[in-house]
């Protein structure tokens, strides 16, 4: 059953070495001549200023959840909606009813998040 | 063809999902609610138990198969319930003294209920794994929900990182066993035995029983137990140990029945072995508590696989009896632990949770130690605890499993774990401590105290007439 994927198997090594090899032989063939321009971050950028591991807002993350959450709503909504006409009439009516219930539950999320503030921004 | 009438075959479970919604609309709308979220969880646990009760003796398959109703995921679910109304009436004085009476906990423990629900109950492995998500995720909160206290989050943390990372064990093994049956219903892959023996079917249902032995503590996939149930809030811990435990084996009980898995007993066996082995050796030296009776939980994961090594009529039997044994010690036990634990003083540290603690609690405290005194004798199994007779059926069902071996192991094992529960009724009653002073622990908790007497009275009725609970459940299973 297996042999089917030893095409996978070998197209797979041969990406793998084709990569390696290549990175490698550039990087013994080719000359190297390193500058101070060459070597900074970005050559023709802005200069970075200070580090990247710098402590930031509990709050952005608090949104990027809340955003994730209810971007998620969207997500079952949206073939729901686009499905709901196609439907049957019982069927219909069952889908109708358990999205409402669905969408309750997100509002008595959202009714909470407001009420404990996770919105405030200061 | 699903039927609107439908939702009324599962009340419990639709009680359980709109008060915990409920609660978190009264916590953020009534001023002063602790107490009104405490009746209201109360009452819907118990309203959850006394409609579990209707769907007895009515197999039923639900939803287009996707959940199916049997008389042994009725029991579960009850033993369910019955630890976590427990754990609620002993939840309110600790989370008081701890500083963490907030409602969103008793919301959670209630969600957490629901995803334990949907595993028990679903006929799906996605809807077992959805279920299991709801669990888990409630869990990883509850375990740190001591936020100021760092082995709280640090609790949390190992628990969300293994956890997560066993779950996408689950999720491969499920992805495995689509792509060979062609199907996710539990129904329709029991259907067809010829598919039992093919290697990328054994592989996925390997996987996904890997998850599931990571969750219920079981030889290699114990580690991350001590280190969460030490730094979980007390109540917690024991509610993790007991609830979740149960959830999993009920859901993978009747896939291991109806899977054809004889031929893997001996890695069962080996399991459990191991599993009985290490918590039992390692618990002997434990100077904490809390992580005494967290691997006393991972002995008694073994004491379980040795069951399901057996797998017969029996250890059917002597699972359930052990499961819900089991609650009611270990539940009562951590209970007892959490009523003596130092009330919150900003120290960031458990206090009180050390075995010298225990030194002379007997003149201190003599009710509270004979609680504790009853659970650790259960606990060791001791007659006529309930405890005992748990044992006693799983190790019974080896041998008639002709696992004569297995069951002298586990019978030896299980005197190693006597030692360190007799070292804790030893520190309690015949030695002394002069650095504790008399009546100083347990003021203002009378909930924790019957939270404490109603594990008892179940540790010890469960253990006088060990039929009660089979004469509810004619067990049968699938």
């Amino acid at each position: 059953m297996l042999d089917s994927y030893i095409p996978i198997f070998i197209i797979i090594t041969i990406s793998a070495l084709f990569a390696i090899v290549n990175v490698k032989l550039s990087s013994l063939l080719g000359p190297s001549r390193p500058s101070k321009e060459k070597l900074s971050t970005y050559e023709s950028g802005v200069e970075p200023v200070g580090t990247a591991h710098d402590r930031f807002s509990v709050k952005f993350y608090m949104v990027a959840v809340l955003f994730i959450l209810f971007d998620i709503e969207i997500v079952f909504l949206y073939p729901w909606a686009v499905s709901f006409l196609n439907l049957d009439h019982i069927k219909m009516m069952y889908s109708f009813y358990s999205v409402i219930v669905f969408i309750v539950i997100l509002l008595v999320g959202y009714i909470y998040v407001i009420k404990k503030g996770a919105l405030k921004w200061d | 063809m699903i039927q609107s009438k439908e939702i009324l075959e599962i009340l419990p479970l639709v009680i359980l999902a709109f008060s915990a919604t409920i609660i978190l609309m009264l916590e953020v709308f009534i001023k002063k609610s602790e107490t009104v979220i405490f009746g209201f969880s109360l009452a819907s646990v118990t309203a959850a138990i006394v409609t579990s009760f209707l769907y007895l003796n009515r197999e039923m398959i639900l939803f287009n198969k996707y959940l199916k109703i049997t008389n042994s995921a009725v029991a579960f679910s009850v033993i369910i319930l019955a630890g976590i109304l427990i754990t609620i009436i002993a939840s309110k004085n600790y989370i008081e003294k701890e500083k963490i009476n907030f409602g969103e906990y008793y919301s959670l423990l209630l969600f957490s209920v629901m995803g334990m629900f949907l595993m028990i109950y679903a006929n799906d492995i996605l809807v077992i794994f959805i279920g299991l998500e709801l669990m888990s995720i409630c869990f990883y909160v509850l375990a740190g929900f001591l936020r100021l206290r760092q082995k709280s989050n640090e609790s949390a943390l190992k628990y969300f990182l293994l956890g997560a990372f066993m779950t996408g064990f689950i999720l491969y093994g499920i992805a495995l066993i689509y792509g060979i049956t062609g199907t996710t219903n539990l129904s329709l892959i029991y259907a067809n035995p010829k598919i039992f023996t093919n290697y990328v079917f054994i592989i996925g249902t390997g996987l996904f029983f890997i998850g599931f032995m990571f969750k219920i503590g079981v030889f290699p996939f114990q580690m991350w137990i001590p280190d969460v149930y030490e730094g979980a809030p007390t109540i917690v811990s024991g509610m993790l140990s007991t609830a979740g435990k149960i959830a999993a084996v009920g859901t993978i009980l009747p896939i291991i029945l109806s899977l054809n898995i004889l031929n893997f007993r001996i890695i069962f066996s080996i399991a459990a072995v191991a599993t009985m082995m290490y918590g039992n050796v390692i618990a002997l030296a434990q100077t904490n508590i809390k992580r005494l009776l967290a691997y006393s939980s991972i002995a008694s994961a073994g004491y379980i696989f040795v069951g399901i090594a057996a797998m017969n009529e029996f250890a059917l039997q002597g699972i359930a009896y052990y499961l819900i044994a089991y609650t009611f010690m270990q539940l009562g036990a951590f209970i007892v632990v959490s009523l003596l634990e130092k009330k919150d003083d900003g120290s960031r540290e458990y206090k009180n949770v050390d075995l010298d603690y225990y030194k002379g609690l007997g003149k201190r405290n003599p009710v509270i130690a004979l609680f504790m005194t009853l659970f650790l004798f259960s606990l060791a199994g001791i007659p006529p605890f309930a405890g005992f007779w748990g044992k006693y059926y799983l190790f019974y069902a080896a041998i008639q499993s002709n696992l004569i071996w297995l069951s002298v192991v586990g019978i030896m094992l299980s005197l190693v774990g006597v030692y360190y529960y007799l070292k804790i009724i030893v520190y309690m009653w015949f030695t002394d401590s002069d650095e504790y002073l008399i009546g100083e622990e347990v003021s203002n908790s009378g909930l924790g105290i019957t939270a404490t007497g109603l594990a008892v009275l179940g540790t010890i009725v469960f253990g006088v007439d060990p039929n009660i609970f089979f004469r509810i459940f004619k067990f049968i299973i699938v």
